[in-house]
């Protein structure tokens, strides 16, 4: 059953139950993808989210990402480089819970919109910082960027290839570390604040974004270390990956904490090894058995097997491409996949709420607003009249 | 200052990794993290060391036999006095033991469940468990990193990351609702899986109006990077990450690297010539990076404003968990455990600027609190010892052993 999030409502299509987060509002000065991504992750659960960005809109907006990370909140255009803009900031400031930035602590104080300017004019604000380096490390200042990130916290050499060196990881992921953390921060902030009565300043780094992946590969003891397998190529779950025919992949990791009523082999038409016997094989029995089992796979069709492998109560999955992940029977039968109505391009089908909240389920509030969408409605809450509006237009701070 | 989580208390009956590091996230910041173990022991234990460490430092444990129904009493007194619940049973597996939310909402009636499957409490594939690779391969990170598109085979990251995509966010599902709790709400359940959480990896693709996916921009069969401005290139002593990928940084590489002959040459002279020549360039600057050491490009491009980083290996970490200013910023966390003696692992994964997290306890023993957390809930020495005598629970005595 898949959702539908309409535009046409100036707010988005407002989803009909209540939900957990209805009456927190969130300023999101953010770029990149932790900021505007992490904040998607609670606004399609009630939060109101305000992206402020320069009139013309945000420059990630060239990315078509953005139609996805900016959906579901209002899009009001300010000119934060001129006072006037600022000013309406500061006033959206006392309305809100939260504020997220990620252009770096020194833009933001040269905006006089830094945390020790606003810590003490809203003291209940949870003000969010994802900066690319940790605040006081030695290398804060250099430029950052994911890649940049990767190379120096040793990610291109800790996931190993087919080859030796270095590796580029295509999958941002030390910005999808701090996608997750900076939600929990800001919750977490915001539970604090029911006890001490004040906001505070949280920063997650995609620094710290990277080492939220390190859990199992670097644990250091006085005994030793120990790691998860190191080889080329990687160890571990590489080895369950088979090419079947017609040049398609799967991934046969077959625990699946059920009882399997057939074994793999069987499946696959070969020699049923035991476990412990496979062990026992001198190495080039076992490359000699394993060749066997890669010929069977390039035998048969990959939906087909999955099809076995599943009825068998063993796991699998196809190895597909991004955009053939909206056809898995699992996200359909969820609703995770959602059509949505985008302003500029269309009816666009997308990826939708992760997390099930049985009492107050998320939704997809709305597309990615056009830039300014919402100014209007923004500025009169603030007390601002349709004149005053026009005027600040014409002056070209909104 | 106390964590922003301190005072509150999370039943933790997951095992492996997407059960187990979502509730060690709750309590680096401050929760009482009480991990009820089976009396064998959790599943990651064992031959995975490093794994069991990393989801599971903070914690108290409590070992119990819950196919025994004093076991189950136990654990539903403890629910009773908790906020949270969180585990990665499959599904249906904590309503036949007798912990499923309807029973512990029966005991604390406003308690915040999540449960974490691999794909979802509904569907097709919902009574199926399974690991990490399965939501790697689904959401499309294995066949990009191949990549395949170049004729490679799909490659497995190894960070777990299919597991962390489920863990995190469930921590985050539970924090949404003790917000909604807080504001006059009550409690619920929630469940997060492999599968919808390895999605966000892959968030940023989508389908327009006539079903023609967005283009991505796709890594290169040598898994070098993407484009030549962004990519990772073979110095005369180790590999450099250039990231010159804004228009204003062409010029100023090309006389950074002392080619100041390129900046005029048609082939490259826009960004979209640049782009229909990308394979020359790339070999143009291959050639040019091997002449010197990855730190003198580094201090040229520093120099010139364009950005770069030498590619580190860290020998399994160790450079960054002994890097002194990480280690002062609490990123980085030592302390000491019983039978291992130093620990170095990641520290605090958010900066708080007033509630600071902490890391004080390492990844408890088998039953570490039994007697502990037995005594709190009103249970004597004679009758934990009772308890124990009968395997409805156990600890280590002083024969424990690392790896259990």
């Amino acid at each position: 059953m898949a959702q539908q999030a309409s535009g046409g409502a100036s707010s988005g299509g407002a989803p009909p139950g209540p939900q957990a987060l209805d009456g927190l509002r969130i300023i999101d000065l953010s770029g990149g993808i932790a900021g505007p991504l992490g904040v998607l992750l609670l606004a399609e659960h009630g939060a109101d989210v305000i992206k402020v960005e320069p009139p013309g809109g945000h420059p990630d907006r060239a990315l078509p990402a953005s139609r996805v990370y900016n959906r579901s909140r209002r899009s009001v255009t300010l000119d934060l480089t001129r006072p006037e803009g600022r000013d309406l900031l500061l006033e959206l400031c006392a309305t809100a819970d939260v504020l997220v930035e990620a252009s770096g602590r020194r833009a933001m104080a040269e905006l006089g919109l830094g945390y020790d300017d606003l810590r003490d004019r809203f003291p209940r604000l949870v003000y969010c910082s994802i900066p690319a380096w940790p605040s006081g490390v030695r290398y804060e200042d250099r430029p950052g960027d994911e890649a940049l990130v990767h190379a120096r916290t040793g990610q291109q050499w800790e996931n190993t290839s087919f080859r030796s060196g270095p590796v580029f990881l295509h999958s941002a992921v030390a910005s999808y570390g701090a996608m997750f953390l900076v939600p929990i921060g800001i919750m977490s902030a915001l539970h604090a604040r029911e006890r001490t009565g004040r906001g505070q300043h949280v920063e997650v780094s995609l620094l710290q974004g990277v080492l939220s992946l390190t859990t199992q590969i670097w644990n250091w003891t006085d005994k030793g270390q120990f790691l998860l397998q190191k080889s080329h190529p990687p160890g571990v779950h590489q080895a369950t990956i088979y090419e079947c025919a017609d040049g398609e992949w799967i991934h046969a990791s077959t625990q699946a904490g059920i009882t399997p009523t057939r074994t793999e082999a069987s499946i696959l038409g070969i020699e049923d090894v035991p476990l412990a016997q496979l062990f026992q094989m001198s190495p080039e029995e076992r490359a000699a058995y394993e060749e066997t089992k890669r010929a069977a796979f390039k035998r048969r069709r990959r939906d087909e097997l999955i099809e076995e492998y599943h009825a068998a109560g063993l796991g699998a999955e196809a190895i597909v491409a991004p955009h053939e992940r909206f056809s898995h029977p699992q996200l359909v039968a969820t609703g995770a996949v959602v059509q949505v109505d985008d302003p500029e391009v269309g009816m666009t089908t997308q990826y939708g709420v992760p997390m099930y909240l049985q009492g107050t389920p998320g939704a997809v509030r709305g597309p990615q607003p056009l830039p300014g969408a919402h100014t209007d409605e923004v500025l009169a809450s603030l007390g601002r009249s349709a004149a005053d509006i026009a005027a600040l237009r014409e002056q070209g701070v909104v | 200052m106390p964590g922003p989580l301190e005072g509150l208390r999370v039943i933790d009956f997951g095992q492996f990794l997407a059960g187990p590091f979502g509730p060690m996230l709750l309590a680096d910041l401050g929760a009482d993290v009480i991990k009820v173990e089976p009396t064998r022991g959790d599943g990651m234990r064992g031959n995975v060391v490093g794994s069991f460490m990393g989801c599971q430092r903070g914690k108290r444990d409590i070992a119990i036999d819950l196919k025994q129904p004093e076991g189950v009493e136990i654990a539903l007194q403890l629910v009773a006095t908790a906020d949270m619940v969180h585990h990665n049973m499959t599904l249906g597996t904590a309503d036949r033991l007798g912990v499923g939310y309807e029973h512990c909402r029966a005991v604390k009636p406003d308690i915040l469940y999540c449960n974490n499957y691999m794909y979802g409490a509904e569907g097709p594939l919902a009574h199926m468990g399974g690991l990490d690779p399965l939501a790697q391969a689904a959401c499309g990170i294995e066949w990009e990193q191949g990549p395949v598109a170049a004729g490679n085979p799909p490659l497995w990251y190894r960070y777990g990351h299919g597991d962390v995509a489920a863990a995190m966010p469930s921590a985050l599902a539970l924090l949404i609702a003790l917000y909604h709790r807080e504001h006059g709400g009550g409690g619920q359940s929630m469940w997060m899986s492999l599968l919808h959480g390895a999605m966000l990896y892959t968030a940023d693709s989508w389908l327009g109006p006539d079903g023609t996916p967005t283009s991505r921009p796709s890594l290169d069969a040598r898994q070098l990077g993407i484009g030549p401005l962004y990519r990772l290139y073979e110095t005369a002593d180790g590999w450099l990450q250039l990231a010159a990928h804004r228009p204003e940084h062409w010029e100023a590489l090309c006389r950074a690297v002392r080619r100041p002959d390129l900046v005029d040459d048609d082939r490259f002279a826009t960004v979209s010539a640049r782009d229909e020549h990308g394979d020359e360039l790339g070999k143009v600057l291959e050639e040019v990076f091997l002449g010197d050491l990855a730190v003198n490009w580094r201090r040229a491009l520093d120099a010139a404003g364009v950005p770069s980083e030498v590619s580190v290996d860290t020998w399994d970490g160790e450079t960054v968990l002994f890097d002194g200013d990480l280690v002062r910023l609490g990123l980085v966390t030592e302390y000491e455990h019983p039978l291992l003696g130093r620990v170095r692992q990641f520290g605090n994964l958010i900066s708080f600027s007033d509630t600071p997290g902490r890391q004080e306890r390492a990844a408890p023993m088998l039953g570490q609190h039994t007697r502990e957390i037995l005594a709190e809930l009103g249970y004597d020495d004679t009758a934990a010892e009772d308890l124990r005598a009968r395997g409805v629970v156990t600890w280590p005595d002083d024969t424990y052993a690392w790896p259990v």
